[in-house]
């Protein structure tokens, strides 16, 4: 045993510090650990349940019993590995058959139910100690994490059962529905009778299955609490510095006769003499560091100390205020508690109990008041949060109810039907030689209007001429689209263009909107 | 012994196991913590279970005298003592439900800060993951597979377990005439000096001998008083007490 090939780190710890070590040694190990273990306890249970097929609960019993000739297997795999020894799957059984032999029927016999089971086995398995002296050796480790390996013991009962039960509850939740078995709880409490011995064994293979998770680390548990305890006792961990230090300081005594040698040929001067000793050990001042220096000159290590103690007074280093405050008086109130008081008390306690049975009424003043309180805090979440849950309903694209009102004014242009004259055409005739910006901005504004209010069009301020009129297009009437484009780019080439359009269009113009509006009517 | 048995040079290298848990904080000092593993939290989880029973059944005693009154109150402090007990406790508390405060544990951050209302209620509403199936399955597992032992609510809400840190204890040591150590020590070396002086309580003498004779050669002095002259260093390492 080399204590520097150590795979865990050697300090002593406290006896839950211990176990979690075990916890971490298991894992490390786990695949193998829980491979060994299955291997091992898997085909003897198979092998058990045959036998015993009549009575599933002696099958189970005899299982449990025999837990401890299983654990000497993890143990000596990670006694091994502990060392960075890890055996193979093969080493690990080969061995099994000498692991089994000493103390075989102590085990399985009187120490069977001790609570210190995995604290134990690692001095029984070993160590090879025999008759007195391995009992004096259980007393002395015994003295200390004792309880952790009880305690560890307790845990792990009951860990096991939470597992079984875990395990049960999952093969439960996971049966078909079509499986339509009538299990209530009276025939499951039958189910001794006879038919349900399969369920029974299944229920111990689930038993032998967790096994395979928990015992590996239980004996890893009860492993590191013993090393634990031998750290404390032989000092493990001061032996291995101890050992580093000594090889350090015998190393550099090595170097330093080599360096003195190399020295003694060269011949020493007078200034590499100087040099060896240049760099004295400090003298034990008699005063302490306490005591007055450097007195000749103009800061003296007093004048220093005071003016670092008056800096250290100070903000930010000292931050003092005072605080002024009203405070009750002391509650000049003494009670002498007797049993007459005591008495008094409690059947006062008893009619004021009486009372409030008297008044359901306060009951139901809590209620409403609950109620109350709960609705209001429902509505202060609501209005505190009321932009963001404004925020998440756009965002799912509910409906919108906001009311849509078309503008009275686009692009500067007024489209409000009441601003437009009764007969538009004949408006667009009369002004068309004298004013034809403004007969064709009346014409303009017609159509936006009409398109705006009988069409439903949802123009907006920002669109531009070329948007209207692919939003035209989108209404799907051929008639009223051509001639949209036909205005649009007659009043674009007159407003942005300055050219004026050609006088037959008048006419077109002027016919096409009044088939418009009449059809408009009409539709 | 049959420990010693065995010595191939077929090794794989990996660092040591070790239950601690380093945090770096941004000054770049190693913040050591203690993870608890599966027992002691088992336990301290017993401890609250227990408390819990023994209030709801006190609460469901006494108000059980005031009628509808008394069952509405109950049903309240039933509410809080399910789902809030243990957040309260490890919030105002220093992370310590009286459960973790009796075995010696606190909830803490990943990073060692002090644990807050958001993960102290993500762990213990998560708590009902860990139930899963029954009876802690999953979190028992989840717990024996993660090397700081957290369950899944230590997972998500990004919590630690850890041991608290007591005050250490004013150190004892044997009577001896303080020395300077005749070479320079490491943190670490004057530790495990400081460390055999104050247990030397602990060790038995034959045990104390043999240790103190490997530094015997380095010390130059022979090996029985070897043990004398560790402990004057200790002690001059202590300084004046």
């Amino acid at each position: 045993m080399r204590l520097t090939d150590a795979s865990v780190a050697i300090r002593p710890r406290s006896a839950w510090e211990a176990l979690d070590l075990g916890v971490l040694l298991a894992r490390r190990h786990a695949g193998l650990l829980m491979a060994s273990w299955a291997l091992l306890t898997l085909p003897l249970f198979a092998l058990l349940c045959l036998l015993l097929w009549e009575h599933p609960g002696w099958a189970i019993f005899a299982f449990w019993w025999l837990k401890p000739a299983y654990e000497r297997l993890p143990l000596y795999i990670l006694s091994h590995a502990l060392f960075g020894d890890t055996p193979s799957l093969g080493q690990a059984f080969k061995a099994l058959p000498g692991l089994l032999k000493p103390q075989l029927l102590a085990s399985l016999t009187w120490r069977r139910l001790s609570p210190t089971r995995s604290f134990d086995l690692p001095v029984l398995q070993l160590e090879g100690l025999a008759g007195p002296a391995r009992s004096q050796r259980l007393v002395v480790l015994g003295q200390r994490d004792a309880g952790g390996a009880t305690w560890l013991t307790v845990v792990g009962m009951h860990l096991e059962m939470a597992l079984w039960l875990g395990l049960i509850s999952l093969f439960y939740l996971l049966l078909p529905q079509q499986i339509e078995l009538d299990w209530s709880w009276q025939s499951l409490a039958n189910a001794a009778a006879g038919e349900w011995l399969w369920l029974e064994h299944l229920s111990n293979l689930l038993y032998a299955l967790l096994l395979i998770v928990w015992e590996p680390v239980y004996v890893a548990c009860g492993f590191t609490l013993y090393l634990n305890r031998r750290t404390a006792l032989e000092a493990w961990d001061i032996e291995l510095v101890f050992r580093q230090l000594r090889q350090r300081l015998t190393g550099v005594a090595y170097a330093l006769l080599l360096g003195f040698g190399l020295v003694l040929l060269q011949a020493p001067t007078a200034a590499m003499a100087a040099g060896a000793s240049s760099c004295p050990l400090p003298q034990e001042d008699p005063h302490g560091p306490q005591a007055a220096r450097l007195l000749k000159q103009p800061l003296s290590s007093q004048a220093a100390r005071h003016s670092i103690e008056q800096l250290l007074d100070a903000p930010p280093f000292e931050n003092r205020e005072t605080v002024t405050l009203w405070r009750f008086g002391e509650a000049a109130t003494a009670e002498d508690p007797s049993a007459d008081s005591l008495k008094g008390l409690i059947e006062k306690f008893l009619k004021l109990a009486e009372f409030w049975k008297s008044l359901d009424a306060v009951a139901l003043f809590f209620e409403a008041l609950l109620w109350a309180t709960l609705f209001a805090l429902v509505a202060l979440l609501v209005w505190r949060y009321r932009d963001w849950l404004a925020t998440f309903t756009g965002r799912l694209g509910l409906p919108q109810r906001r009311a849509h009102l078309p503008p009275s004014q686009l692009f500067g242009l007024e489209v409000a039907p009441q601003s437009l004259p009764e007969d538009v055409a004949g408006e667009v005739e009369r002004l068309w030689t004298e004013q034809p910006r403004a007969a064709l901005g009346l014409l303009y504004r017609a159509l936006l209007s009409r398109l705006l209010h009988d069409y439903r069009l949802p123009l907006k301020d920002s669109h531009t001429e070329a948007e209207v009129l692919r939003l035209v297009q989108g209404l799907d009437r051929h008639e009223l689209s051509a001639f949209s484009q036909l205005l649009t780019r007659h009043w674009q080439n007159l407003a942005y263009g300055h050219r004026l359009p050609p006088e037959d269009l008048r006419h077109a113009l002027c016919d096409d909107w009044r088939r418009l509006s009449a059809a408009g009517g009409r539709g | 012994m049959s420990l010693s048995s065995v010595a191939q040079p077929a090794r794989v290298h990996c660092p040591p196991l070790d239950t601690r848990y380093q945090v770096e904080t941004p000054e770049g000092i190693d913040l050591l913590l203690r993870p608890a593993g599966l027992v002691p939290r088992a336990l301290a989880f017993a401890i609250d279970l227990a408390i819990r029973g023994l209030a709801l059944l006190l609460l469901f005693v006494v108000l059980g005298l005031l009628g509808q009154f008394g069952m509405g109150l109950a049903s309240i402090l039933l509410f809080l003592l399910t789902w809030w007990y243990m957040v309260l406790f490890e919030v105002f508390n220093q992370g310590r439900s009286p459960g973790k405060q009796l075995l010696g544990l606190r909830v803490v951050h990943d990073d060692g800060t002090p644990v807050g209302w958001a993960a102290s209620l993500t762990r213990n509403l998560l708590r009902f993951v860990d139930i899963l199936p029954f009876a802690y399955t999953l979190g028992i597992l989840s717990c024996l597979n993660h090397p700081a032992f957290k369950r899944l609510g230590d997972i998500a809400a990004g919590t630690l377990v850890v041991y608290r840190d007591t005050l250490p204890a004013r150190p004892n040591l044997p009577q001896a005439e303080a020395l300077r150590a005749p070479f320079a020590l490491s943190l670490s070396e004057q530790r495990a000096l400081l460390g055999f002086a104050e247990r030397a309580e602990q060790l038995s003498s034959a045990r104390r001998a043999e240790l103190a004779a490997i530094l015997a050669e380095p010390l130059q002095v022979p090996a029985e008083q070897a043990e004398q002259r560790l402990h004057g260093i200790a002690r001059g390492l202590l300084g004046p007490t």
